[in-house]
């Protein structure tokens, strides 16, 4: 095994035992953002299966993330025996259908038609959610109680305590971000790159665009939609704020900054982004400007984000430098 | 529900006045997205700078009139920067790197404007020229909104007279429709883009100005406006100048009707008519080019 190589799996493993042991490592606030991060990181995934793999840029990605959140929040206020994953089933299901009804227009369109109407059908939502206030209590949001988990073998796991729901959270997150890494791996997956770079010459060679985009928007709707969901159990609330244009705005920075082209760039987007807020803002009231600055320079002289920072040939020459 | 005749054309003046504004805003980021691609996103700050610059200059110098005078020179010199040092870098690594810088700008002149000015909403007082009503249609209306209707409605002759009867004109206009061709006849088209968005830029300002003493002085303002510059220049159609008009005015009345007869469906309405416009006619009302 190269130096390389051992550098990356000692770096994989000391992570994953980290993210494993969360709970157990920092006080509760820590717990507290690190179900943050965890949520994030599954919405700029979902966010980048179209920016990165399809180079579409969605501006109103936060829609999903709001009709999942809805949905949780409507489930378990209303019928409150729902059984848990039932519900995360439900919000996934709507963000599908939501998708579909709202990518089988957009997806053709391209460049910044694309983003327009992605917006234009956040905005819509928006709209929605702050009007139909016999629905969703408008302005005020909703908050509702979060039931047990209820599960085969180990029976009801109650979810008042922050430490179970980072472990749901985290297996939840984990699967979902597996499947997706695992869909994007598929040969569709690799078409989306084609029709990325060479739309054209894709839809000579036989591949279906608007199917394919489609699929991919879908694909994203559902992880975006889930997230959405788990971010308002873990808050026990939803409101517009889960669907309005900076939670658009958000997803947008961490992806850019984590690094587009990497399929865990949005991860380490979302950790950063977390994280970097809970440190600057308690340091100075200029942080937010900072990070806008960052994204302007990663997106003008470093396109590949903080991630590329561990990429092969600069860990290689790391490596290299140790070893002197 | 009906409403007293005088009451419809008193809206249908607000409607007006606001997708006048909302013209002078609109007409700069079809103009350039017409020449070079770009969707500015950072174009709404502009009017929001425009308004707080008027604020200050208004503040300090106690003449609203300077302050029409120097907030567009300044975020025009402005805008001029951001192309000549921003965006110019951006067009050789394609549209999505546009989108984002232009996103990126827009948010870094947003916690700007937070930082300099507060998140407390401000207001400069209607210039003591145009201070009052005037007797309109049997009921009263603020003179100032008729100094709005006016001042853009010269802007906008101006404007069309310099695209459709000048020099410059013709080669903006050669230039929407084909940059490249214009390149290759000898015009330095990097130059006259350049111009056109430190213009664009400064027609904003004009309309953040403008808009100050009617419309308070918000952080938000610059996201507002570009949510229904967006609108305006999807349903007008792309780098469209006779199109942006129409749909600002349309823009302008369907908002001012909307709070009128369906006040909670207000803010669904015009984003129903953009994606309506899009999925049928994805090139706008008047846009030629895909």
């Amino acid at each position: 095994m190269s130096h390389l190589r051992g550098f990356q799996l000692g770096l994989g493993i000391a992570v994953a035992v980290v993210i494993l042991l969360v709970p157990f490592l920092f006080p509760e606030i820590g717990i507290h953002l690190a179900v943050e991060v965890l949520i994030y990181a599954l919405f700029a995934v979902s966010f980048n299966v179209l920016l990165g793999y399809c180079g579409m840029l969605p501006f109103g990605h936060a829609a999903f993330f709001g009709v999942g959140g809805y949905t949780v929040a409507l489930i378990l206020r209303n019928f409150p025996g729902t059984p848990l994953l039932l519900t995360f089933l439900m919000a996934a299901l709507l963000a599908l259908v939501i998708g579909a009804s709202i990518g089988f227009f957009c997806v053709r369109l391209s460049g910044a038609y694309f983003s327009l109407i992605s917006i234009a059908s956040q905005m819509f939502l928006f709209a929605v959610a702050l009007k139909w206030r016999s629905l969703t209590s408008g302005d005020d949001g909703m908050t509702f109680t979060r039931p047990e988990l209820h599960l085969p073998i180990l029976g009801g796991i109650s979810m008042r305590s922050v430490v179970n729901i980072y472990y749901f959270t985290l297996i939840v997150v984990a699967v979902a971000i597996l499947a997706c890494y695992l869909f994007l791996k598929t040969p569709l997956g690799n078409s989306l790159v084609c029709i990325r770079e060479k739309e054209n010459r894709a839809s000579f060679l036989g591949y279906n665009v608007f199917l394919t985009k489609l699929a991919a928007f879908l694909a994203s709707s559902i992880l975006g939609g889930l997230a959405g969901g788990l971010f308002s159990f873990f808050q026990a609330f939803v409101g517009p704020s889960f669907i309005d244009i900076n939670m658009s705005m958000v997803v947008v920075v961490m992806t850019v900054i984590g690094g587009k082209r990497h399929f865990l760039g949005p991860v380490l987007g979302a950790a950063f982004y977390v994280v970097f807020q809970d440190w600057m803002s308690s340091l100075t009231n200029y942080w937010m400007i900072v990070l806008g600055i960052t994204f302007i320079v990663i997106v003008l002289y470093a396109e590949g984000g903080l991630i590329s920072l561990f990429e092969n040939e600069r860990v290689r020459l790391w490596v290299s430098r140790l070893k002197k | 529900m009906s409403f007293p005749f005088e009451i419809y054309v008193i809206q249908a003046t607000h409607g007006v006045v606001y997708g006048m504004l909302l013209f002078l805003v609109a007409s700069g980021l079809t103009l350039v997205f017409g020449m070079m691609g770009v969707l500015n996103l950072a174009h709404a700050s502009f009017y929001m700078l425009g308004a707080y610059f008027a604020y200050s200059v208004t503040l300090y110098s106690g003449n609203f009139w300077l302050s029409l005078l120097m907030s567009p020179l300044i975020v025009g010199t402005l805008g001029i920067l951001v192309e000549r040092f921003l965006l110019r870098k951006t067009y050789k690594i394609g549209h999505t790197a546009q989108l984002l810088l232009t996103f990126g700008i827009f948010f870094v002149f947003g916690e700007f404007v937070r930082i300099i000015w507060g998140t407390i909403p401000l207001s400069i007082s209607v210039p003591t020229l145009f201070a009052g009503d005037i007797p309109f249609m049997g009921r009263t209306y603020p003179i100032y909104r008729f100094f709005i209707l006016g001042f853009s409605l010269l802007l906008l002759v101006g404007v069309a007279l310099m695209l459709m009867r000048t020099r410059i004109g013709i080669i903006i206009r050669a230039a929407v429709s084909d940059a490249e061709m214009v390149a290759a006849l000898g015009t330095n088209v990097p130059i006259v883009f350049l111009g056109v968005f430190g213009g664009g830029a400064a027609l904003a300002a004009i309309a953040g100005v403008i808009a100050a003493p009617f419309l308070s002085i918000y952080l938000g303002m610059g996201g507002d406006a570009l949510l229904d510059c967006f609108v305006v220049i999807v349903v007008g159609g792309f780098g469209s100048l006779p199109g942006a008009l129409i749909a600002s005015l349309m823009i302008g009345e369907l908002q001012s009707f909307g709070i009128l007869w369906i006040p909670r469906l207000a803010l669904v309405f015009q984003f129903l008519l953009m994606a309506i416009v899009l999925i049928i006619k994805p090139t706008g009302l008047f846009g030629e080019k895909e």
